[in-house]
Protein backbone atom coordinates (compact mmCIF):
# COMPACT_ATOMS: atom_id res chain seq x y z
CA UNK A 1 0.00 0.00 0.00
CA UNK A 2 1.36 3.46 -0.82
CA UNK A 3 1.81 6.13 1.83
CA UNK A 4 -0.92 8.35 0.44
CA UNK A 5 -3.60 5.66 0.45
CA UNK A 6 -2.62 4.59 3.97
CA UNK A 7 -3.03 8.20 5.13
CA UNK A 8 -6.45 8.43 3.49
CA UNK A 9 -7.51 5.14 5.14
CA UNK A 10 -6.42 6.40 8.54
CA UNK A 11 -8.28 9.65 7.92
CA UNK A 12 -11.34 7.65 6.84
CA UNK A 13 -11.15 5.60 10.02
CA UNK A 14 -10.84 8.73 12.14
CA UNK A 15 -13.82 10.36 10.41
CA UNK A 16 -15.89 7.22 10.92
CA UNK A 17 -15.01 7.26 14.63
CA UNK A 18 -15.91 10.91 15.03
CA UNK A 19 -19.21 10.46 13.19
CA UNK A 20 -20.08 7.40 15.29
CA UNK A 21 -19.16 9.19 18.49
CA UNK A 22 -21.19 12.26 17.53
CA UNK A 23 -24.24 10.16 16.64
CA UNK A 24 -24.03 8.00 19.74
CA UNK A 25 -23.57 11.06 21.93
CA UNK A 26 -26.59 12.80 20.40
CA UNK A 27 -28.88 9.77 20.56
CA UNK A 28 -27.81 8.52 23.99
CA UNK A 29 -26.72 11.63 25.87
CA UNK A 30 -29.19 14.07 24.23
CA UNK A 31 -32.29 12.89 26.12
CA UNK A 32 -30.34 12.80 29.39
CA UNK A 33 -29.07 16.34 28.83
CA UNK A 34 -32.58 17.51 28.12
CA UNK A 35 -33.58 16.13 31.53
CA UNK A 36 -30.93 18.43 32.98
CA UNK A 37 -32.22 21.36 30.97
CA UNK A 38 -35.83 20.71 32.03
CA UNK A 39 -34.79 20.48 35.66
CA UNK A 40 -33.36 24.00 35.37
CA UNK A 41 -36.18 25.47 33.27
CA UNK A 42 -38.25 27.78 35.43
CA UNK A 43 -40.30 28.73 32.41
CA UNK A 44 -40.40 26.91 29.10
CA UNK A 45 -43.44 27.20 26.91
CA UNK A 46 -43.94 25.85 23.42
CA UNK A 47 -42.77 26.71 20.72
CA UNK A 48 -39.55 28.15 22.20
CA UNK A 49 -36.49 26.03 21.42
CA UNK A 50 -34.85 27.08 24.71
CA UNK A 51 -36.30 27.79 28.17
CA UNK A 52 -37.34 31.40 28.75
CA UNK A 53 -35.96 31.38 32.28
CA UNK A 54 -33.37 29.14 33.90
CA UNK A 55 -32.87 28.72 37.63
CA UNK A 56 -32.44 26.38 40.55
CA UNK A 57 -35.95 26.83 41.97
CA UNK A 58 -36.99 23.23 41.29
CA UNK A 59 -33.76 21.76 42.63
CA UNK A 60 -34.33 23.60 45.90
CA UNK A 61 -37.63 21.71 46.19
CA UNK A 62 -35.57 18.56 46.73
CA UNK A 63 -34.89 19.68 50.28
CA UNK A 64 -38.60 19.63 51.15
CA UNK A 65 -40.62 16.78 52.60
CA UNK A 66 -42.53 15.85 49.45
CA UNK A 67 -39.24 14.83 47.83
CA UNK A 68 -37.36 13.51 50.85
CA UNK A 69 -40.17 11.28 52.13
CA UNK A 70 -40.40 9.11 48.99
CA UNK A 71 -36.59 9.00 48.92
CA UNK A 72 -36.46 7.68 52.50
CA UNK A 73 -39.31 5.23 51.90
CA UNK A 74 -37.60 3.86 48.79
CA UNK A 75 -34.20 3.53 50.49
CA UNK A 76 -35.74 1.78 53.50
CA UNK A 77 -37.61 -0.69 51.29
CA UNK A 78 -34.47 -1.33 49.21
CA UNK A 79 -32.41 -2.13 52.33
CA UNK A 80 -35.00 -4.64 53.63
CA UNK A 81 -35.45 -6.25 50.19
CA UNK A 82 -31.69 -6.58 49.67
CA UNK A 83 -31.10 -8.17 53.09
CA UNK A 84 -34.02 -10.59 52.73
CA UNK A 85 -33.14 -11.55 49.14
CA UNK A 86 -29.50 -12.29 49.97
CA UNK A 87 -30.34 -14.29 53.09
CA UNK A 88 -32.32 -16.64 50.85
CA UNK A 89 -30.10 -16.42 47.78
CA UNK A 90 -26.69 -17.24 49.26
CA UNK A 91 -27.63 -20.76 50.48
CA UNK A 92 -29.96 -21.36 47.54
CA UNK A 93 -27.40 -20.17 44.99
CA UNK A 94 -24.81 -22.42 46.59
CA UNK A 95 -27.13 -25.42 46.48
CA UNK A 96 -28.01 -24.78 42.84
CA UNK A 97 -24.36 -24.42 41.86
CA UNK A 98 -22.96 -27.38 43.80
CA UNK A 99 -25.56 -29.99 44.56
CA UNK A 100 -27.30 -32.23 42.11
CA UNK A 101 -30.70 -32.70 43.74
CA UNK A 102 -33.88 -33.91 42.07
CA UNK A 103 -35.93 -31.06 40.66
CA UNK A 104 -32.94 -28.75 40.40
CA UNK A 105 -33.89 -27.70 36.88
CA UNK A 106 -37.44 -27.05 38.06
CA UNK A 107 -36.19 -24.72 40.80
CA UNK A 108 -34.04 -22.88 38.27
CA UNK A 109 -37.01 -22.59 35.93
CA UNK A 110 -39.24 -21.30 38.71
CA UNK A 111 -36.73 -18.54 39.28
CA UNK A 112 -36.15 -17.73 35.65
CA UNK A 113 -39.51 -18.02 33.92
CA UNK A 114 -41.11 -15.00 35.62
CA UNK A 115 -38.48 -12.95 33.78
CA UNK A 116 -39.82 -14.13 30.43
CA UNK A 117 -43.45 -13.20 30.96
CA UNK A 118 -45.08 -9.78 31.33
CA UNK A 119 -44.97 -8.79 34.99
CA UNK A 120 -47.95 -6.49 35.22
CA UNK A 121 -50.73 -9.13 35.16
CA UNK A 122 -48.82 -11.05 37.85
CA UNK A 123 -48.55 -7.92 39.99
CA UNK A 124 -52.26 -7.26 39.45
CA UNK A 125 -53.05 -10.75 40.78
CA UNK A 126 -50.72 -10.17 43.74
CA UNK A 127 -52.40 -6.83 44.47
CA UNK A 128 -55.80 -8.50 44.54
CA UNK A 129 -54.60 -11.16 46.99
CA UNK A 130 -52.90 -8.47 49.11
CA UNK A 131 -56.22 -6.63 49.43
CA UNK A 132 -57.67 -9.75 51.04
CA UNK A 133 -54.80 -10.01 53.51
CA UNK A 134 -54.70 -6.29 54.25
CA UNK A 135 -51.24 -5.89 52.68
CA UNK A 136 -52.22 -3.57 49.84
CA UNK A 137 -50.93 -0.04 50.32
CA UNK A 138 -48.44 -1.16 52.99
CA UNK A 139 -44.64 -1.18 53.02
CA UNK A 140 -44.75 -4.94 53.74
CA UNK A 141 -46.77 -5.48 50.56
CA UNK A 142 -44.27 -3.47 48.48
CA UNK A 143 -41.33 -5.36 50.02
CA UNK A 144 -42.97 -8.68 49.12
CA UNK A 145 -43.56 -7.58 45.53
CA UNK A 146 -39.96 -6.37 45.20
CA UNK A 147 -38.75 -9.70 46.53
CA UNK A 148 -40.28 -11.47 43.52
CA UNK A 149 -37.84 -9.76 41.15
CA UNK A 150 -35.11 -9.26 43.73
CA UNK A 151 -34.87 -12.97 44.47
CA UNK A 152 -34.54 -13.79 40.78
CA UNK A 153 -31.59 -11.41 40.43
CA UNK A 154 -29.97 -12.57 43.65
CA UNK A 155 -30.36 -16.33 43.09
CA UNK A 156 -29.05 -16.15 39.53
CA UNK A 157 -26.04 -14.03 40.34
CA UNK A 158 -25.20 -16.09 43.44
CA UNK A 159 -25.46 -19.37 41.52
CA UNK A 160 -23.08 -17.91 38.90
CA UNK A 161 -20.68 -16.74 41.62
CA UNK A 162 -20.53 -20.15 43.34
CA UNK A 163 -20.14 -21.91 39.98
CA UNK A 164 -17.06 -19.81 39.33
CA UNK A 165 -15.39 -20.93 42.59
CA UNK A 166 -13.37 -24.12 42.13
CA UNK A 167 -14.87 -27.00 44.21
CA UNK A 168 -11.35 -28.40 44.63
CA UNK A 169 -10.68 -25.76 47.30
CA UNK A 170 -13.50 -27.08 49.47
CA UNK A 171 -12.39 -30.66 48.89
CA UNK A 172 -9.00 -29.69 50.23
CA UNK A 173 -10.68 -28.36 53.37
CA UNK A 174 -12.63 -31.61 53.71
CA UNK A 175 -9.42 -33.61 53.42
CA UNK A 176 -7.96 -31.57 56.25
CA UNK A 177 -10.93 -32.58 58.37
CA UNK A 178 -13.33 -29.65 58.00
CA UNK A 179 -17.07 -30.34 58.09
CA UNK A 180 -19.21 -29.36 55.09
CA UNK A 181 -20.54 -26.30 56.91
CA UNK A 182 -17.10 -25.25 58.04
CA UNK A 183 -15.64 -25.71 54.56
CA UNK A 184 -18.41 -23.50 53.17
CA UNK A 185 -17.98 -20.81 55.83
CA UNK A 186 -14.19 -20.67 55.71
CA UNK A 187 -13.48 -21.34 52.03
CA UNK A 188 -16.33 -20.63 49.61
CA UNK A 189 -18.12 -17.84 51.46
CA UNK A 190 -15.08 -15.52 51.80
CA UNK A 191 -14.20 -16.13 48.14
CA UNK A 192 -17.77 -15.22 47.19
CA UNK A 193 -17.74 -11.86 48.97
CA UNK A 194 -17.12 -9.71 45.85
CA UNK A 195 -19.94 -11.55 44.09
CA UNK A 196 -22.23 -11.12 47.10
CA UNK A 197 -21.52 -7.38 47.12
CA UNK A 198 -22.25 -7.14 43.40
CA UNK A 199 -25.44 -9.13 43.82
CA UNK A 200 -26.55 -6.95 46.75
CA UNK A 201 -25.95 -3.80 44.74
CA UNK A 202 -28.00 -5.17 41.85
CA UNK A 203 -30.95 -6.05 44.08
CA UNK A 204 -30.71 -2.70 45.88
CA UNK A 205 -30.78 -0.85 42.58
CA UNK A 206 -33.66 -2.96 41.29
CA UNK A 207 -35.73 -2.21 44.37
CA UNK A 208 -34.93 1.50 44.26
CA UNK A 209 -35.99 1.80 40.61
CA UNK A 210 -38.92 -0.65 40.63
CA UNK A 211 -42.04 1.11 39.43
CA UNK A 212 -44.77 -1.23 38.17
CA UNK A 213 -45.21 -3.35 41.28
CA UNK A 214 -44.86 -0.38 43.60
CA UNK A 215 -47.51 1.56 41.70
CA UNK A 216 -49.99 -1.33 41.87
CA UNK A 217 -49.38 -2.65 45.38
CA UNK A 218 -48.26 0.50 47.12
CA UNK A 219 -50.97 2.86 45.88
CA UNK A 220 -52.09 5.15 47.37
CA UNK A 221 -50.10 5.11 50.63
CA UNK A 222 -46.58 3.97 49.72
CA UNK A 223 -44.73 6.42 47.47
CA UNK A 224 -41.18 5.75 46.31
CA UNK A 225 -39.23 8.06 44.00
CA UNK A 226 -40.33 6.45 40.68
CA UNK A 227 -43.99 6.69 41.75
CA UNK A 228 -43.44 10.28 42.88
CA UNK A 229 -41.94 11.04 39.49
CA UNK A 230 -44.92 9.52 37.68
CA UNK A 231 -47.38 11.53 39.77
CA UNK A 232 -45.42 14.72 39.06
CA UNK A 233 -45.32 14.10 35.31
CA UNK A 234 -49.08 13.35 35.30
CA UNK A 235 -49.66 16.76 36.83
CA UNK A 236 -47.53 18.36 34.09
CA UNK A 237 -44.86 19.21 36.65
CA UNK A 238 -42.21 18.23 34.14
CA UNK A 239 -39.46 20.03 36.05
CA UNK A 240 -40.13 18.14 39.30
CA UNK A 241 -40.25 14.88 37.36
CA UNK A 242 -36.96 15.74 35.63
CA UNK A 243 -35.19 16.50 38.91
CA UNK A 244 -36.43 13.16 40.29
CA UNK A 245 -35.38 11.32 37.11
CA UNK A 246 -31.84 12.69 37.43
CA UNK A 247 -31.66 11.62 41.08
CA UNK A 248 -32.91 8.14 40.10
CA UNK A 249 -30.11 7.80 37.56
CA UNK A 250 -27.32 8.48 40.05
CA UNK A 251 -27.07 5.06 41.74
CA UNK A 252 -27.13 3.25 38.40
CA UNK A 253 -24.46 5.52 36.94
CA UNK A 254 -22.16 5.11 39.93
CA UNK A 255 -22.66 1.36 39.86
CA UNK A 256 -21.94 1.04 36.17
CA UNK A 257 -18.71 2.98 36.54
CA UNK A 258 -17.67 0.95 39.60
CA UNK A 259 -18.74 -2.44 38.40
CA UNK A 260 -17.75 -2.39 34.75
CA UNK A 261 -14.40 -3.80 35.77
CA UNK A 262 -15.75 -6.28 38.31
CA UNK A 263 -18.99 -7.52 36.79
CA UNK A 264 -19.28 -10.07 34.06
CA UNK A 265 -21.46 -9.30 31.06
CA UNK A 266 -23.95 -11.81 32.41
CA UNK A 267 -24.81 -9.52 35.33
CA UNK A 268 -24.97 -6.49 33.08
CA UNK A 269 -27.87 -8.05 31.21
CA UNK A 270 -29.81 -7.90 34.46
CA UNK A 271 -29.46 -4.13 34.40
CA UNK A 272 -31.46 -4.04 31.19
CA UNK A 273 -34.49 -5.44 32.97
CA UNK A 274 -34.92 -2.65 35.51
CA UNK B 1 -49.72 -16.40 36.93
CA UNK B 2 -51.93 -19.27 38.02
CA UNK B 3 -54.32 -16.84 39.71
CA UNK B 4 -54.69 -14.77 36.57
CA UNK B 5 -55.14 -17.90 34.43
CA UNK B 6 -58.00 -19.15 36.61
CA UNK B 7 -59.57 -15.71 36.91
CA UNK B 8 -59.50 -15.20 33.16
CA UNK B 9 -61.89 -18.14 32.71
CA UNK B 10 -64.29 -17.22 35.49
CA UNK B 11 -67.02 -14.65 35.98
CA UNK B 12 -69.06 -14.38 39.18
CA UNK B 13 -67.99 -17.86 40.22
CA UNK B 14 -68.89 -19.50 36.89
CA UNK B 15 -66.51 -20.99 34.32
CA UNK B 16 -66.92 -18.99 31.13
CA UNK B 17 -65.19 -17.57 28.08
CA UNK B 18 -66.96 -14.23 28.52
CA UNK B 19 -63.76 -12.42 29.51
CA UNK B 20 -62.09 -13.46 26.27
CA UNK B 21 -65.13 -12.25 24.36
CA UNK B 22 -64.70 -8.88 26.07
CA UNK B 23 -61.03 -8.86 25.13
CA UNK B 24 -61.93 -9.66 21.52
CA UNK B 25 -64.63 -7.00 21.44
CA UNK B 26 -62.72 -4.17 23.12
CA UNK B 27 -59.05 -4.95 22.74
CA UNK B 28 -58.46 -6.85 19.47
CA UNK B 29 -57.11 -3.67 17.88
CA UNK B 30 -54.83 -3.01 20.87
CA UNK B 31 -53.34 -6.51 20.65
CA UNK B 32 -52.40 -5.87 17.02
CA UNK B 33 -51.15 -2.39 17.88
CA UNK B 34 -48.94 -3.78 20.66
CA UNK B 35 -47.46 -6.46 18.42
CA UNK B 36 -46.87 -3.82 15.74
CA UNK B 37 -45.15 -1.38 18.08
CA UNK B 38 -43.01 -4.14 19.60
CA UNK B 39 -42.03 -5.34 16.11
CA UNK B 40 -41.21 -1.80 14.98
CA UNK B 41 -39.22 -1.23 18.16
CA UNK B 42 -37.26 -4.45 17.66
CA UNK B 43 -36.53 -3.58 14.03
CA UNK B 44 -35.28 -0.13 15.05
CA UNK B 45 -33.12 -1.64 17.80
CA UNK B 46 -31.40 -4.13 15.49
CA UNK B 47 -31.17 -1.68 12.58
CA UNK B 48 -28.96 0.38 14.89
CA UNK B 49 -27.26 -2.44 16.80
CA UNK B 50 -26.16 -4.69 13.89
CA UNK B 51 -24.11 -2.14 11.91
CA UNK B 52 -22.74 -0.59 15.12
CA UNK B 53 -21.63 -3.95 16.50
CA UNK B 54 -20.16 -4.94 13.12
CA UNK B 55 -18.15 -1.76 13.12
CA UNK B 56 -17.10 -2.18 16.75
CA UNK B 57 -16.07 -5.79 16.01
CA UNK B 58 -13.75 -4.54 13.28
CA UNK B 59 -12.23 -1.77 15.36
CA UNK B 60 -12.98 -1.54 19.06
CA UNK B 61 -13.69 2.04 20.10
CA UNK B 62 -14.17 2.40 23.84
CA UNK B 63 -16.11 5.67 24.05
CA UNK B 64 -18.86 4.55 21.64
CA UNK B 65 -19.09 1.14 23.28
CA UNK B 66 -19.49 2.79 26.68
CA UNK B 67 -22.17 5.18 25.44
CA UNK B 68 -24.15 2.32 23.96
CA UNK B 69 -24.19 0.55 27.33
CA UNK B 70 -25.66 3.62 29.07
CA UNK B 71 -29.35 2.70 28.43
CA UNK B 72 -28.80 -0.49 30.44
CA UNK B 73 -28.74 1.40 33.70
CA UNK B 74 -31.34 4.06 32.97
CA UNK B 75 -34.56 2.78 34.52
CA UNK B 76 -37.60 2.31 32.26
CA UNK B 77 -39.59 5.07 33.98
CA UNK B 78 -36.74 7.53 33.51
CA UNK B 79 -36.37 6.60 29.82
CA UNK B 80 -40.06 7.30 29.20
CA UNK B 81 -39.92 10.67 30.88
CA UNK B 82 -36.54 11.68 29.41
CA UNK B 83 -37.66 11.02 25.84
CA UNK B 84 -40.97 12.77 26.43
CA UNK B 85 -39.22 16.00 27.48
CA UNK B 86 -36.48 15.54 24.85
CA UNK B 87 -38.99 15.45 22.00
CA UNK B 88 -41.79 17.64 23.27
CA UNK B 89 -40.31 21.10 22.59
CA UNK B 90 -39.23 20.17 19.04
CA UNK B 91 -41.51 17.36 17.87
CA UNK B 92 -44.85 17.91 19.59
CA UNK B 93 -47.01 14.81 19.41
CA UNK B 94 -44.17 12.47 18.44
CA UNK B 95 -43.83 10.99 21.94
CA UNK B 96 -47.42 9.77 21.90
CA UNK B 97 -47.33 8.36 18.36
CA UNK B 98 -46.75 4.65 17.69
CA UNK B 99 -43.34 5.50 16.24
CA UNK B 100 -42.45 7.52 19.32
CA UNK B 101 -43.26 4.60 21.62
CA UNK B 102 -41.28 2.22 19.36
CA UNK B 103 -38.31 4.63 19.30
CA UNK B 104 -38.37 5.00 23.10
CA UNK B 105 -38.47 1.22 23.53
CA UNK B 106 -35.61 0.90 21.04
CA UNK B 107 -33.58 3.46 23.00
CA UNK B 108 -33.94 1.47 26.20
CA UNK B 109 -33.20 -1.91 24.59
CA UNK B 110 -30.23 -0.75 22.52
CA UNK B 111 -27.88 -1.32 25.45
CA UNK B 112 -29.01 -4.91 25.88
CA UNK B 113 -28.90 -5.61 22.13
CA UNK B 114 -25.35 -4.24 21.83
CA UNK B 115 -24.21 -6.23 24.86
CA UNK B 116 -25.57 -9.52 23.50
CA UNK B 117 -24.63 -8.96 19.84
CA UNK B 118 -21.14 -7.65 20.44
CA UNK B 119 -20.46 -10.69 22.60
CA UNK B 120 -21.66 -12.98 19.82
CA UNK B 121 -19.74 -11.08 17.11
CA UNK B 122 -16.55 -11.21 19.19
CA UNK B 123 -17.03 -14.95 19.47
CA UNK B 124 -16.66 -15.32 15.70
CA UNK B 125 -13.16 -16.51 14.89
CA UNK B 126 -10.78 -13.83 13.62
CA UNK B 127 -9.49 -15.99 10.76
CA UNK B 128 -12.86 -15.83 8.93
CA UNK B 129 -12.82 -12.04 9.04
CA UNK B 130 -9.19 -11.93 8.02
CA UNK B 131 -9.90 -14.10 4.99
CA UNK B 132 -12.80 -11.88 3.93
CA UNK B 133 -10.70 -8.75 4.33
CA UNK B 134 -7.93 -10.28 2.22
CA UNK B 135 -10.53 -10.73 -0.51
CA UNK B 136 -11.36 -7.04 -0.27
CA UNK B 137 -14.54 -7.02 1.84
CA UNK B 138 -15.27 -3.87 3.81
CA UNK B 139 -16.89 -3.75 7.24
CA UNK B 140 -20.41 -3.72 5.78
CA UNK B 141 -19.87 -6.89 3.76
CA UNK B 142 -18.05 -8.63 6.60
CA UNK B 143 -20.98 -7.86 8.91
CA UNK B 144 -23.62 -8.91 6.39
CA UNK B 145 -21.98 -12.02 4.96
CA UNK B 146 -20.00 -13.38 7.90
CA UNK B 147 -20.87 -11.94 11.31
CA UNK B 148 -24.67 -12.00 11.01
CA UNK B 149 -24.92 -15.55 9.61
CA UNK B 150 -22.40 -16.93 12.11
CA UNK B 151 -24.01 -15.18 15.05
CA UNK B 152 -27.53 -16.01 13.82
CA UNK B 153 -28.52 -18.13 16.86
CA UNK B 154 -27.50 -15.41 19.31
CA UNK B 155 -29.20 -12.82 17.11
CA UNK B 156 -32.44 -14.81 17.08
CA UNK B 157 -32.37 -15.28 20.86
CA UNK B 158 -31.78 -11.61 21.58
CA UNK B 159 -34.50 -10.63 19.08
CA UNK B 160 -37.03 -12.88 20.83
CA UNK B 161 -36.08 -11.57 24.28
CA UNK B 162 -36.22 -7.93 23.20
CA UNK B 163 -39.51 -8.34 21.32
CA UNK B 164 -41.12 -10.00 24.36
CA UNK B 165 -39.80 -7.34 26.69
CA UNK B 166 -41.26 -4.63 24.44
CA UNK B 167 -44.65 -6.38 24.39
CA UNK B 168 -44.64 -6.33 28.17
CA UNK B 169 -43.56 -2.70 28.48
CA UNK B 170 -45.63 -0.60 30.81
CA UNK B 171 -43.56 2.23 32.29
CA UNK B 172 -42.34 3.68 29.00
CA UNK B 173 -45.74 4.03 27.26
CA UNK B 174 -47.26 5.22 30.54
CA UNK B 175 -44.64 7.95 30.99
CA UNK B 176 -44.86 9.04 27.35
CA UNK B 177 -48.49 9.72 28.12
CA UNK B 178 -50.58 8.55 25.20
CA UNK B 179 -54.09 9.65 26.12
CA UNK B 180 -56.29 8.35 23.33
CA UNK B 181 -56.36 5.88 20.44
CA UNK B 182 -54.97 2.35 20.51
CA UNK B 183 -52.93 1.51 23.60
CA UNK B 184 -50.18 -0.89 24.56
CA UNK B 185 -51.60 -4.04 26.21
CA UNK B 186 -50.09 -3.46 29.64
CA UNK B 187 -51.68 -0.01 29.83
CA UNK B 188 -55.02 -1.70 29.10
CA UNK B 189 -54.41 -4.30 31.82
CA UNK B 190 -53.54 -1.54 34.29
CA UNK B 191 -56.64 0.55 33.62
CA UNK B 192 -58.96 -2.44 33.36
CA UNK B 193 -57.82 -3.56 36.79
CA UNK B 194 -57.15 -0.23 38.47
CA UNK B 195 -59.97 1.93 37.17
CA UNK B 196 -62.72 -0.54 36.28
CA UNK B 197 -61.87 -3.03 39.01
CA UNK B 198 -62.45 -5.73 36.39
CA UNK B 199 -59.82 -8.26 37.41
CA UNK B 200 -61.23 -11.07 35.25
CA UNK B 201 -60.96 -9.21 31.93
CA UNK B 202 -57.59 -7.78 33.00
CA UNK B 203 -56.45 -11.38 33.59
CA UNK B 204 -57.71 -12.51 30.19
CA UNK B 205 -55.68 -9.67 28.64
CA UNK B 206 -52.74 -10.83 30.73
CA UNK B 207 -53.09 -14.40 29.45
CA UNK B 208 -53.08 -13.06 25.87
CA UNK B 209 -49.82 -11.27 26.68
CA UNK B 210 -48.36 -14.48 28.19
CA UNK B 211 -49.13 -16.29 24.94
CA UNK B 212 -47.42 -13.56 22.93
CA UNK B 213 -44.35 -13.85 25.15
CA UNK B 214 -44.14 -17.64 24.91
CA UNK B 215 -41.09 -17.37 22.62
CA UNK B 216 -39.06 -15.80 25.40
CA UNK B 217 -40.12 -18.53 27.80
CA UNK B 218 -38.96 -21.18 25.32
CA UNK B 219 -35.59 -19.43 25.03
CA UNK B 220 -35.14 -19.62 28.79
CA UNK B 221 -36.25 -23.26 28.96
CA UNK B 222 -33.82 -24.22 26.19
CA UNK B 223 -31.01 -22.32 27.84
CA UNK B 224 -31.53 -24.32 31.03
CA UNK B 225 -31.99 -27.74 29.52
CA UNK B 226 -28.92 -27.54 27.28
Amino acid sequence: MSGASRTSRTLGGLTARLVALGLAAFVIVGPLLSLGLWSLAERWTYPAAWPQRLGLRYWSRMLTGDFLDPLKTGLGIAVIVTAAALLCAVPLGYALARLAFPGRTLVLLAFLLPQAFPQLPVFAAATREFYRWGLAGTVTGVVLVHLVGGLVFAVWTMAAVFRSIDPVLEEAAHNLGASATRAFLTVSLPLAVPGIVASALLVFLYSLDEFTGTLLVGAPFVTTLPVYMYTASQGYELQIASVTALVLMVPGAVLLLLLERVLRAEYLTFFGQI
Amino acid sequence: MGVSLVASFSREGQWTLANYETVWRLYARDVLYTVGVAAAGSILTFAAAIPLCGWLRARAFGPVEFLLKVPLFVPFVVVGHALRVFWSPYLPGFATSWLGIAAALAWKHLGLAVLLLLGAFRGVDESFLEAARQLGSGTTRVTRDILVPMAAPALAVSAVLIFSSMLASFSIPLMLGRGSGAQMLMIDVYYRFGQHGDFETASALGVVSYLLAIGAALVYVRRLTH
